[in-house]
C-alpha cells in the first residue's frame, strides 16, 4: 500500500470540487483533487446550455465552457489531479482509502473537502426495471458526452429543470419527446425552459403520473394517468403512449457515504434532497477538518455548488494558516453574498430557508463537535 | 406506572429470542431497547451458525440443541429467516494447524459432530473456489446459515403476536430494588413495575449490571466484515480458516504481527441475494465500531489467499460489530447472586445467532421455574463463576474503556 500526504484533499472534481481546489491552491496550500471518473468536470461537461444569473455566475456561458475555464485554472495552479480514482473510505486521522489504477493508497490529508455531488432518484412502478427506463441525467450523458441517442421516442417523468433541459436536448439530438409528465399541478422548472418545450409542440401533463411501463423485454410504451388532489390516479383517465424510452427526472439525492463514514452529524432536509451533513458558514461539518460543498451539502445547482466550493476552499486554507483571517473573511463575504443572490426568487427561497435551518441545527451541534 | 412480569432490556437477537419464549409461555413481557430492534451487534455480523467453531463440551452441545430449533421457529414466524444447512469447510494452511484441527475434530466427533478432514486435493474437489494456499480442510455438514436481521425480526414479531410489549428508543436509567428483589425498571419514558429483569444487552450488558452494583466481565470485541457485490453461487458451504478457530480459542498459536494481533481469520458466507460477507477481525478496542483500512486490507489478502477468485469481485461495503466477549468463551446466563429476579442473557461473543434459540428456552425455564428439558450444567454459565475475577484487571486487559 502506497502512502501519500497532502494539506487538502478534495474528493470530486465537479464544479464544487474544482472551485474548492482552485481557492485552496491559490492560498498556497498543497492540494490533491480526486475523482472516480476518467475526466474531470463532474456534470459540467454535459451542460451544453447557457447558465443564468449574473456575470459572476457565468451567465450566458455554456456549462462545458465553465468546466474548461475551471480546469485550466486548476492546472495553472499546480493542483495534483488524480482521475480514475476511487475513494472508498475515510479512516481515523483523515486517512483516505484510495484505489487508483489498480494500486492501493492511503492518503493522509490535513483537511478533506467532500464534493461528491448527487445521484438521480429512482422511481419504482411496474416495468421500471425494463431496459429503456433510465435517469434523465444518464440520457443527457449519453447524448452530450458519448453522442449516443438512448431512444427514438421519449417519455420524460418530471418537469423540473433537469426534465425540461434534457427533453429539449434530446430533441436537439434527434429524438422525439412524446410528453412530459409532472405529478404536481404546476411545472417544476424555469418558465424559459418550459416555453421552449411547449413551442416545439411537446405536451407537459401536470397532475399526471406514470402507472406502468409496457413491454416484455424492453420498453414499448407507457400508461399515464391524471392525479386527483390527493395524488391518487383518477380512474378512467389512463392513457397509453407509444414510447421506447422512459426518462426519470424526479430529483437528486446527495452522495453522502463518505460523510457518514467520518461520523459527522446529519439532518434530513427534504427540500435539499435527503440527509445532509450539518455544516457552518465555512462549509465545515461537525467533524473538525471535514468540509462539504455542492450537492452533498444540499442538492442545488452548479452555480451554487461553485460558490460553496469557493467557500470551503478558502475556509480550509485559512484553518491551515495559508490565509490570514481578515483576508479569508473578505473573500468569504464575496462568495456568501453571491450564494444569497442565487437563493432568491420562488425556487431559491425554499433552499435558502432549508440552508438556514441547517445552520441553526449546526449551532446546537457545535457544542459537542468532535475531532476524528 | 405500567406493570409486567418481566422486562427484557435489549432488542438484539438474544433479547428478542428471550421475549419470544417468555411471551409464548404466557409471561407478560416488555422489551426495552434504547435504539431500534436489531440495531447493534445482531445487525453487524455475518450469517453463519457454526457448530464446528464451538469448543467440544457444553458449548457445542448447546449449539447442537439450538440449531435443532430453527425449523420449528420458522413455522411460528411470518418472516422467512433463510435458515439453510450449508455445512462448513475450514481451510488448513500449515502442518501445525493441521495437527490442532485433527485433535479438535476428533474431540468434536466424540461429541457427535460429523467432522472429516480432507487433504488438499479432496478439499479443492469439494470446493473448487478454494484452490489457494492450503494443505487441506475440514468438512462438516451440520453448520447452517441464517439471516440475522430477519431472525431477530422474526422473534420480535412473534413475541408481539404472543402479547409482548415493546418500548423502543427508550433508555433504561435505573433498576429499582425492594428487599433484594427487582421491583421496577426506570426509563426516560416512564417506570415499569416488574418481577424480573433480563439483561440482554450484549456488549453493553456491563452498563446495566452497574445499575445494580453487579460486575459483569463482558468486553466488546470488534469484528470487521467486508461485503461484496451480489454474485452467482460462489461457495456451497461457509468457508473458514484454521486461524479463525485459533484466534477464538488459542490466540497463543497466532504470531505477533499486526494482522495476528487484530485476530484476522477467514469467515465467508453468501447471502441469499448473493453478496459475500467476508470476515473478519477479533479486536479489543473498546466500544469503537469504526472500520479500519488495515483490517480491510488484511481480511481481503487473507481471504484471497485461500479463495483466489475473490480478487476479481467488487467490494461494496464494510462494517464492524461488537461481539460480547467473556473470559471463558461461554455466555453468562441465568440468576445472579444477591439480586432476586435479575437474570443474565448476554456474552455470546460471535454465537448470538446460533445460541439465540436455546438461550430463549433456558431463560424462560429459569424464570418460569420449570424443570429444564436439557441437562446442561448451568453453574458453568452463571455469573457466579466469575466471583473471584478481578474486574478492574479484566477491563484493563481487554481495553473495555479504551
Amino acid at each position: 500500500m502506497n502512502v501519500m500526504e497532502t494539506d487538502i484533499a478534495v474528493i470530486g472534481a465537479g464544479p464544487a470540487g474544482l472551485s474548492a481546489a482552485i481557492q485552496a491552491a491559490r492560498s498556497g496550500a498543497k492540494v490533491l483533487l480526486l475523482d472516480e471518473n476518467k475526466a474531470p468536470g463532474g456534470q459540467l461537461f454535459k451542460q451544453i446550455h447557457k447558465f443564468f444569473g449574473s456575470k459572476e455566475h457565468h451567465a450566458g456561458v455554456r456549462g462545458f465552457n465553465i468546466g474548461q475555464e475551471l480546469l485550466k485554472e486548476v492546472q495553472r495552479l499546480g493542483v495534483t489531479v488524480m482521475l480514475d480514482t476511487v475513494v472508498y473510505g475515510i479512516y481515523e486521522g483523515l486517512a483516505l482509502g484510495v484505489v487508483h489504477q489498480d494500486n492501493h493508497y492511503s492518503i493522509k490529508a490535513k483537511r478533506v473537502i467532500l464534493a461528491t455531488g448527487g445521484q438521480e432518484n429512482y422511481m419504482a412502478f411496474p416495468g421500471s426495471a425494463l431496459p429503456g427506463v433510465m435517469g434523465a441525467g444518464a440520457a443527457q450523458t449519453m447524448i452530450n458526452v458519448h453522442r449516443v441517442l438512448p431512444g427514438n421516442k421519449i417519455l420524460m417523468i418530471g418537469s423540473g429543470n433537469v426534465g425540461l433541459i434534457v427533453s429539449y436536448q434530446l430533441m436537439q439530438a434527434g429524438a422525439e419527446v412524446a410528453a412530459l409528465v409532472e405529478a404536481m399541478p404546476q411545472i417544476g422548472g424555469y418558465g424559459v425552459h418550459a416555453a421552449k418545450i411547449r413551442r416545439a409542440g411537446v405536451p407537459i401533463h401536470t397532475s399526471h403520473t406514470i402507472l406502468r411501463a409496457l413491454g416484455e423485454k424492453e420498453v414499448e410504451g407507457a400508461v399515464i394517468a391524471r392525479l386527483d388532489q390527493n395524488m391518487r390516479p383518477v380512474a378512467g383517465s389512463e392513457r397509453e403512449l407509444s414510447v421506447d424510452t422512459i426518462c426519470l427526472a424526479v430529483g437528486l439525492n446527495p452522495m453522502t457515504e463518505l460523510a457518514w463514514m467520518t461520523g459527522c452529524q446529519f439532518e434530513a432536509v427534504p427540500a435539499l434532497g435527503g440527509p445532509i451533513p450539518l455544516h457552518d458558514h465555512n462549509m465545515q461539518t461537525t467533524i473538525n477538518g471535514v468540509y462539504v460543498a455542492g450537492d452533498i451539502a444540499g442538492v442545488e445547482e452548479a452555480s451554487s455548488a461553485m460558490e460553496e466550493g469557493n467557500l470551503a476552499g478558502i475556509a480550509a486554507a485559512e484553518s491551515l494558516g495559508c490565509l490570514r483571517s481578515d483576508e479569508a473573511n473578505a473573500q468569504k463575504d464575496i462568495y456568501l453574498n453571491r450564494l444569497m443572490a442565487l437563493r432568491t426568487g420562488p425556487f431559491g427561497e425554499k433552499r435558502r430557508l432549508a440552508k438556514e435551518h441547517l445552520l441553526e441545527a449546526m449551532k446546537h451541534a457545535s457544542a459537542d463537535r468532535v475531532s476524528s | 406506572m405500567s406493570s409486567v412480569d418481566a422486562v427484557v432490556i435489549g432488542g438484539g437477537v438474544i433479547g428478542c429470542a428471550v421475549a419470544y419464549n417468555l411471551a409464548k409461555a404466557g409471561v407478560s413481557v416488555a422489551i426495552v431497547e434504547r435504539d431500534d430492534i436489531c440495531a447493534g451487534t445482531s445487525a453487524a455480523c455475518d450469517t453463519a451458525i457454526h457448530l464446528q467453531s464451538k469448543s467440544p463440551g457444553l458449548h457445542l452441545r448447546m449449539a447442537q440443541e439450538s440449531i435443532k430449533l430453527f425449523p420449528e421457529l420458522q413455522k411460528d414466524f411470518d418472516e422467512d429467516i433463510h435458515f439453510k444447512k450449508t455445512g462448513t469447510m475450514i481451510a488448513i494452511q500449515t502442518r501445525e494447524q493441521n495437527e490442532v484441527m485433527r485433535v479438535f475434530a476428533e474431540r468434536q466427533r466424540n461429541n457427535g459432530l460429523d467432522v472429516v478432514i480432507l487433504d488438499r486435493a479432496a478439499a479443492v474437489e469439494k470446493q473448487p473456489m478454494m484452490k489457494g494456499d492450503l494443505v487441506g480442510a475440514t468438512y462438516c455438514t451440520a453448520d447452517a446459515t441464517i439471516h440475522p436481521q430477519f431472525l431477530t425480526k422474526g422473534y420480535f414479531q412473534a413475541a408481539k403476536k404472543y402479547g409482548a410489549k415493546a418500548m423502543l428508543h427508550t433508555n433504561v436509567e435505573n433498576i429499582a430494588l425492594k428487599d433484594g428483589h427487582v421491583a421496577s425498571v426506570i426509563t426516560n419514558r416512564g417506570n415499569i413495575q416488574c418481577k424480573y429483569v433480563v439483561n440482554a444487552c450484549g456488549a453493553y450488558a456491563p452498563f446495566i449490571g452497574k445499575l445494580t452494583g453487579l460486575d459483569i466481565p463482558i468486553a466488546p470485541r470488534r469484528g470487521q466484515i467486508v461485503v461484496t457485490e451480489p454474485m452467482p453461487k460462489f461457495t456451497h458451504t461457509i468457508v473458514n480458516c484454521a486461524r479463525y478457530i485459533a484466534a477464538k480459542f488459542r490466540p497463543d498459536l497466532l504470531g505477533t504481527s499486526e494482522a495476528d494481533r487484530m485476530g484476522i481469520g477467514l469467515s465467508l458466507t453468501q447471502t441469499e441475494r448473493g453478496n459475500l460477507l467476508i470476515g473478519g477481525t477479533r479486536e479489543f478496542v473498546g466500544y469503537d465500531t469504526r472500520t479500519t483500512q488495515k483490517a480491510l486490507l488484511y481480511i481481503l489478502q487473507h481471504a484471497a489467499n485461500i479463495l483466489p477468485a475473490l480478487k476479481d469481485i467488487h467490494i461494496i461495503r464494510t462494517f464492524a460489530g461488537l461481539r460480547p466477549f467473556t473470559p471463558d468463551g461461554l455466555p453468562i446466563l441465568g440468576n445472579v447472586p444477591g439480586i432476586e429476579g435479575f437474570v443474565m442473557a448476554a456474552g455470546h461473543e460471535g454465537d448470538g445467532l446460533a445460541l439465540s434459540a436455546i438461550t430463549g428456552r433456558l431463560i424462560t425455564e429459569i424464570i418460569c421455574e420449570k424443570q429444564s428439558a436439557y441437562d446442561f450444567d448451568l453453574t458453568k454459565l452463571s455469573l457466579e463463576r466469575y466471583k473471584n475475577l478481578d474486574i478492574k484487571a479484566f477491563e484493563a486487559q481487554y481495553a473495555v474503556y479504551k
